[in-house]
């Protein structure tokens, strides 16, 4: 096997570039360019205006966690822990206990995950024999002012309704 | 190892011990043959069909190996096209009704029927007719769950019951499709030893109702230990687990194969024991009932110990030999008494001709072999004399019978240094949270002269200390290893033959050497 090498031409060995001052110059040029761009006219701009504009979430995109229930509302978990022992930053915590609603034998009586230590990698998602875990929220952005609220517990995770439908989320080719 | 016979593993010769099944002898050497209904314990049943393997030039051509002992220049196939049809056959009948239920499955993880799945099988389901439903989450008594469609109908809980305990409550009825393992109209388990089917069940078809749901199987750690419930010493595994942001905690004891003591069962009361270890812990140090650093509790012990005219030090029958050559250093240091009075721990007429003995410690031979006094007489005699007692971990009031002592005991000091909170502790002027026997390791002797040795699987988050580390800390003058073994060789002497590293697994029989023993 042969190694391609490619020499690449070094900048800046000019007498006018070892100035600096001159290019110094040329770069704010740029900036203030886009500066009185922008400020003449604010549609201009090459970047998104967040958080006014949210950006376009796509189904295969990973947002915050949600736990998917039945079609007569009971919940999809069985607590088999796949997730729990598949995650690699240890951020689900589960407490099994005997089902009540007489889908299964098992269900979670405690479900928590910690949004802190969670890497968003999906992991849980795939693990999942049920489907009873998705993260197809749409939400990205987990803003709190303590840790506590962070822990996401199963009534929460329950709440949250997922941002498509269900076609969309089949569709992502996963 | 006993006598030898030398034959053929697909074409490879190998010698294995002479008297053992296929199954069995082949498990010595490395090479695993499958099997769902083959129990050492319970014998060859030859029902499941998994074991079958090739004779070459045989007649019959095909055996089950469970039923099939070795002998000389026998020539077994384990890896013909033949035999992994069988197997894989085999697998497809099982799984036809299994209702596949991993996910809620407490035996997933240990199940013999996921591994065969995966070394022998692995193939898709063919069946495309519902599946034969049956009972689901019937309680048999006794702590057991059954679960009939998970049930591979290999009748080793049917055996157990009659074999074993003699009871006989289980039975398999019907036949083909609709047979199922039941217990008799109103009459569920009722034996002491039912549990152990939990051990048994090669799937998840019995599990226990005080594991349920509790943990998964494989975040369980697996530590080797001896039961303390009582006499016996019987060999347990401690499945232990530090859950997240929790403490190290023990889950469940399953019994654990020793031939010398306890063979492949344990005891229902023994396997639940496991609760004492988590809950009633004495959990902190306490000066006069409160809270206090391990610091301030001995600066004031030694004071009274060191004040004390006569003191008494009265040991626990759970001790380790250990803890007693500890103990018994510092109370010869101190002008003490030693006691190892503890008939509170006898239960009489509870044992059987098992497993369960009347005695519920683990080391009251060793208290002979120290000679260590534990008569009530002297006991009583060293009491009435004592301004202060020493009591470690004996749990004195444990029965009615010991009533007798609260009057002396409530006029009397007591120093206690215990693993859990008794009446005893609550009425001690000091209190020392020690660490209990999941937490250590040590040496005991059971009731049958067999002298076993284990280590300690639990580590907590903040572990209390050994009691020998108390002693020190009171001012024993026997605390070091080195020192507590060559006492423990003066006292025992055939252990000073033995290396520590050589020290055999199942334990040592005293009464074998009995010859070259000499009591202290």
């Amino acid at each position: 096997m042969t190694v391609k090498i490619k020499t690449l031409e070094r900048q800046g060995s000019t007498f006018i570039e070892k100035l600096y001052l001159v290019e110094v110059f040329r770069g704010m040029r740029t900036t203030f360019g886009h500066f009185w761009r922008i400020l003449l006219d604010n549609s201009k701009s090459y970047v998104r205006h967040y958080p006014e504009v949210k950006p376009e979430i796509t189904p295969r995109w990973r947002g915050r966690h949600r736990l998917t229930t039945h079609e007569d509302g009971t919940m999809k978990c069985v607590a088999c822990f796949m997730c729990q022992t598949n995650c690699p930053s240890h951020c689900i915590s589960i407490e099994a206990g005997e089902r009540v609603d007489g889908k299964s034998e098992k269900m979670p009586i405690r479900f928590e995950i910690d949004l802190l230590e969670c890497i968003y990698c999906g992991y849980c998602v795939e693990a999942c024999p049920m489907d009873a875990i998705r993260m197809d929220t749409g939400i990205y952005s987990v803003i709190s002012s303590e840790r506590s609220s962070v822990v996401k517990g199963m009534d929460e995770l329950l709440a949250t309704p997922g941002a498509f439908s269900e076609e969309d989320y089949k569709k992502r080719g996963l | 190892m006993a006598e030898t016979v030398k034959l053929f593993v697909n074409g490879q010769e190998v010698e294995v011990e002479s008297g053992k099944n296929l199954i069995d002898a082949f498990k010595v050497i490395g090479v695993e043959i499958p099997h769902f209904c083959y129990h050492p314990a319970l014998g060859a049943d030859g029902n499941c069909r998994m074991c079958l393997v090739g004779i070459e030039d045989g007649r019959p051509p095909l055996v089950p190996a469970c039923k099939t002992p070795v002998a000389e220049g026998l020539k077994v196939q384990l890896d013909t096209e033949k035999i992994k049809k069988i197997q894989h056959d085999v697998m497809e009948l099982e799984l036809i009704n299994h209702p596949t239920d991993c996910p809620v499955c407490d035996q997933a993880g240990e199940c013999t029927l996921q591994d065969y799945y995966m070394t022998y099988d692995h193939q898709a389901s063919r069946m495309r007719v519902p599946q034969v439903l049956k009972g689901k989450k019937m309680d048999f008594g006794c702590g057991v769950i059954h679960d009939q469609e998970r049930c591979v109908l290999c009748a080793r809980c049917v055996r157990f019951t009659r074999l074993i305990t003699k009871t006989g409550e289980l039975g398999i009825v019907n036949r083909s499709d609709e047979a199922r393992v039941t217990t008799f109209p109103g009459r569920k388990l009722d034996n002491r030893y039912a549990l152990n089917v939990v051990d048994l069940c090669p799937v998840g078809a019995m599990t226990s109702k005080d594991f349920r749901f509790k943990q998964r199987a494989w975040f369980l750690s697996r530590s080797s230990g001896i039961c303390h419930g009582c006499a016996k010493g019987c060999n347990i595994f401690i499945d232990h687990n530090r859950e997240k942001g929790g403490d190290d905690r023990i889950y469940r004891f399953r019994a654990r194969h020793n031939g010398l003591v306890n063979g492949y069962f344990i005891c229902d009361a023994g396997r639940l024991s496991y609760h004492q270890e988590n809950e009633g812990r004495l959990g902190t140090t306490r000066l006069a009932g409160k809270d206090c650093t391990i610091d301030e509790a001995v600066e004031t012990a030694r004071r009274k110990i060191e004040n004390a005219r006569k003191p008494l030090f009265l040991i626990s029958p759970n001790c380790t030999l250990e803890q007693m050559i500890a103990i018994k250093g510092l109370a010869t240091a101190r002008k003490g008494r030693v006691s190892g009075y503890s008939d509170s721990y006898i239960m009489e007429g509870d044992g059987d001709d098992f497993l369960i003995r009347d005695d519920k410690s683990a080391n009251r031979a060793g208290f002979a072999a120290l000679g260590i006094d534990t008569t009530l007489e002297a006991f009583r005699l060293a009491l009435n004399e004592a301004d202060l007692l020493v009591n470690f971990n004996n749990d004195l009031l444990r029965s009615e019978a010991s009533g007798t002592f609260t009057e002396k005991l409530s006029a009397l000091t007591v120093i206690a240094v215990s693993s859990h909170d008794n009446t005893l502790t609550r009425k001690a002027t000091v209190a020392f949270s020690v660490s209990s026997y999941s937490e250590y390791g040590g040496t005991i002797i059971n009731q049958d002269q067999i002298l076993q040795r284990f280590t300690a699987a639990v580590v907590k988050n903040d572990p209390v200390p050994n009691m020998i580390e108390v002693v020190r800390l009171l001012g024993g003058p026997v605390t070091d290893d080195v020192t507590i073994t060559k006492a423990m060789q003066d006292a025992i002497p055939v252990l000073a033959g033995i290396e520590a590293t050589a020290f055999p697994t199942a334990g040592l029989n005293l009464k074998e050497k009995e010859t070259d023993h000499v009591t202290a």
